[in-house]
């Protein structure tokens, strides 16, 4: 059948999980539970593969009324997102099989995790803007878990004002979807946007006020500024594994719906030259310097590597809404890396955690010499996000600056402030994240004047190759990144 | 005549119970479904019947009688209270075991069944009128069962809420009599000629009609007796305060607005801007109120609230598409409302959770209860592909495509409103399964065969709709364009 691969790569995830809740010899040991998941993971990374290597075809599931289809549709887009996505899940997952080890209630734990990995799949097929709405709302409910999970005050209050941000955030969105669906030549997304612009049926001044609310909406989730406010909140109180993919991949998950909005619905004529562009380029540079700046001031590690989550997500936005062909590539580059990287970097913290307990900057004392390599790969992925060459963050700012020099903003003062802030953010980035790598290395105070670090548990080789393996890609995308460069230009190709 | 038996019966059956003096509950209890079934059966027998001529009853002049008709919209609503009600019975059965003085609840409970099916099936506004003021008087001591203080204020607010309403509604009846000259319902009105010679007094008159027939559709601000109202037994919140009454006002304006004065006299006119710009407001008040409201119940009541200005929004758009959105979120709200209601009734009579905040840690030992309250509140907030998505779909585009000032402030109010029924909703969901259950806290108690047959009922019609909804749609579609 037609998309069957597709199908199964959303419903593996989601009827493993089931089975997961419901059969309790899944669940006899721990054993067996992580083996059991390890195995679905794997498979799912093979299917995910496969679609991608499946030539682009679009399936209609259902029609819940005869003009709101829900379609399932593998293009270039998808596979970026599907990829990378079902790539990191897997690496986190691997990571959790160690450090769950000291959490309660790791059968929901894991159910969870598969369940929005498939809703995650399903948002990154989505073939109409209802199919992405509903799956945008879907993640969110099924990520919610993952955030309550400690199930403290604190978790439960994060994890609402989490869902009540995102409801917020997708009704936004749902306001554009539905000014937008009548002008639409196609209910399904087009290559290059469906906007009928020389007919439109509301003011054009209106439609543009409206493409910009529901950009604004579908950027909460991308921690976007004005609707950042959740994400500092709800991404630390997580397990370690669990926020390295709230904040490396979910927040893609924004990324892709703002990106499906721009080049599958609306077009980047549409808003290219217009007060939008110019608006959502100031929020996200604004965003891209405000994380930092909050990062900047934040001990607890885990919530500075929130704060960097924000600004990060950020420069992929200020790459796109540039709607220039070289941004475009380095906003794409941007967010294969920074998912790389800020997996890498949240289990690094999560390794941390879990052999001395540690979860501040200024406790990590002497951790250069107790966790070497955990040290190390914290500090070769704090370089890539920091865009020091040869790593892939490196190569990721670059073009995003070189495309804003090139591009045609309505302001020209964009041409050199997105550059200027970019700088800016590296320095400020380097002042956040450099200092634990510094502290761990050469802060070696005796132990009579402090407390050093006592290893509570070795490390073991799950707590350190998955970390290793990100670090390694991030390491070769910066030492070669023409392939990844062509296919995007061939991607931009068909929607500029 | 036979759409006058599945009206009678009940209203007789009901009037006639207390004289058995019921020596076993379960003959009782056997009597009071069976009667109910029974009414469904005739009134489906009665509508698959071929001939649909009005039925006369009663004549007090030749402009004024008391008169039955089965057109679309009447039969929809029919259609959805004998569906709704003998599953709301079932429940009842369970749910009142140990109340006192059940048989004159029974009695009022089947005899209200009767009445709405008289307000649904009535030809001319005079019928509905009669059948309305039934209702009120017959569903009173329905809300004053509990007795307590509490009760007794719950119902005469209501009272005079309801009677107070009517006195309104009776005047535009008098201005629809005066300058139509008759009070039959017909398609887009008795005012259908180009030059509408009195249309500033008609106008008047409609809005007079709309506020009050707007007490029952709890419109602000005459909401109020609504949430004080649920004081009652749960089956009586759940069918009469989300279903039956509420619905019935609604029912009430969309009449009047489509089949009496029309909206040719209505369109662009402040008779329609005022009910429209109320509608919208009353939709965002319920929702915030929902929100601040930590008592389940009365949190329900408020969302129904704002529910309900939903769906007199989509008609009072004047269009037929607003019609067949605005009806279809009639459908659809009242199968999701019932749901969470009985489910909310289930959470206090088995585990004495009133509050939002005893719900915490249900989840687990209320699995089927809570599942379908999940349910029920992921359609409610709007999640596609359930329901409540649909038809606030619909409502949103057919404020778009109206256009113009007050639909779209209409639609942002929409919006507004599904965050915040995502918050007050999807809320209690997620303490239903991460909280703990507060200390001392007794075991819930498991639920009996009819409890779970409705939940499991009303959620199995919750998901078949969103599947397979085309043949109603298309029903919705005609109805509001007159040619049911």
């Amino acid at each position: 059948m037609d998309g069957l691969l597709m199908i199964t790569s959303v419903l593996l995830p989601i009827v493993s999980a089931l089975m997961l809740m419901r059969m309790p010899w899944l669940n006899e040991s721990r054993r067996d539970r992580c083996t059991f998941v390890g195995a679905v993971l794997l498979l799912e990374c093979i299917v995910v593969a496969l679609v991608a290597i499946e030539p682009q075809r679009s399936v209609v599931l259902f029609k819940m009324t005869e003009q709101l289809p829900i379609a399932l549709r593998s293009d270039g887009t998808s596979r970026v997102f599907s990829i990378v996505m079902a790539l990191m899940w897997a690496n986190s997952g691997f990571f959790s099989f160690r450090y769950m080890a000291h959490e309660k209630n790791e059968q929901s734990y894991y159910a969870f995790y598969l369940l929005a990995l498939g809703s995650l799949m399903a948002l990154t097929l989505s073939g109409t803007m209802v199919t992405m709405y509903l799956f945008f709302e879907l993640t969110t409910f099924l990520s919610v878990p993952m955030v309550l999970h400690t199930r403290t005050k604190e978790a439960i209050a994060a994890g609402i004002k989490y869902l009540i941000y995102s409801i917020a955030g997708a009704t936004m969105g749902l306001l554009g979807i539905f000014f937008l669906t009548p002008n639409l030549s196609s209910p399904y997304f087009v290559e290059g946007g469906a906007l009928m612009a020389g007919s439109l049926n509301i003011p054009h001044e209106a439609l543009l006020a409206i493409i910009f609310v529901t950009l604004v909406g579908f950027g909460t989730k991308a921690g976007m500024f004005p609707m950042h406010g959740w994400l500092p909140t709800a991404h630390p109180v997580a397990p370690a594994p669990a926020s390295a993919v709230l904040s490396g991949v979910i927040t893609k998950a924004g990324v892709l719906c703002i990106f499906r909005m721009l080049f599958y619905v609306i077009g980047p004529d549409f808003i290219r030259g217009t007060w939008v562009q110019t608006a959502l380029l100031g929020c996200s540079a604004v965003t891209v310097f405000m994380g930092s700046m909050l990062a900047l001031r934040e001990k607890v590690l885990k919530k500075r590597l929130a704060y960097s989550s924000i600004s990060q997500v950020s420069y992929v936005l200020c790459g796109l809404y540039l709607l220039d062909t070289m941004a475009f590539d380095g906003a794409l580059l941007q967010i294969v890396v920074h998912a790389l990287t800020k997996d890498a970097l949240f289990l690094c913290a999560g390794a941390i955690i879990f052999t001395t307990g540690i979860t501040r900057v200024d406790e990590m004392y002497g951790l250069g010499k107790r966790m070497p390599w955990t040290m190390w790969l914290f500090t070769i992925c704090s370089i890539s996000l920091i865009g020091i060459p040869p790593l892939g963050g490196f190569i990721a700012k670059w073009y995003i600056a070189e495309g804003a020099l090139a591009s045609t903003v309505p302001v020209a003062l964009f041409n050199w402030l997105v550059p200027t802030v970019l700088l800016i953010s590296a320095l400020l980035t380097a002042g956040y994240l450099l200092p634990p790598s510094i502290t761990a290395f050469f802060d070696l105070r005796t132990e009579g004047e402090c407390l050093v670090p006592q290893v509570r548990a070795k490390p073991t080789a799950l707590l350190v190759v998955p970390i290793v393996i990100l670090t390694v890609a991030i390491v070769v995308i910066g030492v070669n990144p023409s392939p990844m460069i062509d296919a995007f230009n061939r991607l931009a190709a068909t929607l500029f | 005549m036979m759409l006058a038996v599945p009206i009678a019966l009940p209203l007789l059956a009901g009037a006639v119970l207390p004289a058995f003096r019921w020596k076993r509950k379960a003959a009782r209890n056997a009597y009071v479904l069976g009667m109910t079934v029974l009414a469904s059966l005739l009134l489906a027998w009665a509508l698959a019947a071929p001939s649909q001529e009005p039925v006369e009853l009663l004549r007090f002049t030749s402009r004024l009688t008391v008169s039955l008709k089965a057109d679309g919209l009447g039969r929809l609503f029919a259609v959805l209270i004998a569906v709704l009600w003998p599953l709301t019975t079932l429940y009842a059965l369970e749910y009142m075991q140990g109340e006192a003085k059940q048989d004159s609840f029974f009695a009022f409970f089947l005899m209200s069944y009767g009445v709405t099916l008289g307000i649904a099936l009535s030809a001319n506004l005079l019928t509905l009128y009669l059948f309305y003021e039934l209702l009120s008087l017959s569903t009173l001591p329905l809300v004053m069962h509990g007795g307590s203080g509490a009760s007794v204020q719950a119902g005469l607010k209501y009272l005079y809420y309801s009677l107070g309403g009517a006195a309104f509604a009776f005047i535009g009846l008098v201005y629809l009599v005066y300058f139509g000259g008759t009070t039959d319902f017909a398609y887009g009105g008795l005012f259908t000629q180009v030059d509408i010679r009195h249309s500033a007094q008609l106008r008047l008159g409609y809005l007079l009609c709309f506020l009050g027939f707007s007490v029952k559709a709890a419109v602000f601000p005459l909401h109020g007796w609504l949430p004080t109202a649920s004081v009652a037994p749960t089956p009586v919140t759940a069918l009469l305060h989300a279903v039956a009454v509420v619905k019935s006002g609604v029912f009430a304006i969309i009449r009047i607005t489509y089949f009496s004065f029309g909206a040719a006299l209505l369109q662009g006119s402040y008779a329609q801007h005022i009910p429209l710009a109320l509608a919208a407001f009353t939709i965002v008040y319920g929702c915030a109120m929902a929100f601040r409201e930590r008592h389940l119940k009365r949190r329900l009541a408020y969302s129904t609230v704002s529910n309900l200005s939903y769906i007199l929004f989509g008609a009072l758009l004047l269009t037929p598409q607003g019609l067949a959105a605005g009806l279809m979120h009639l459908v659809f709200h009242a199968l999701m409302k019932i749901t969470l209601f009985l489910a909310a009734g289930v959470y206090m009579v088995k585990a004495q959770a009133d509050d939002v905040r005893d719900l915490r840690g249900l989840g687990r030992s209320m699995g089927l209860t809570s599942g379908v309250f999940v349910l029920g509140s992921l359609a409610m907030t709007g999640i596609p592909p359930l329901i409540g998505f649909i038809s606030k779909w619909s409502l949103g585009v057919s404020a778009v495509t109206l256009g113009g000032a007050l639909p779209v402030a209409g639609l942002v109010a929409l919006l507004i409103s599904a965050v915040l029924t995502g918050a007050y909703l999807m809320t209690p969901s997620f303490t239903l399964y991460t909280a703990r259950r507060a200390e001392g806290a007794g075991e819930p108690e498991p639920l009996g065969l009819p409890m779970r047959i409705t939940l499991l009922a009303l959620a199995a019609a919750m998901v078949v709709l969103s599947f397979y909804n085309q043949p109603l749609l298309d029903f919705l579609t005609r109805t509001a364009s007159g040619l049911m």
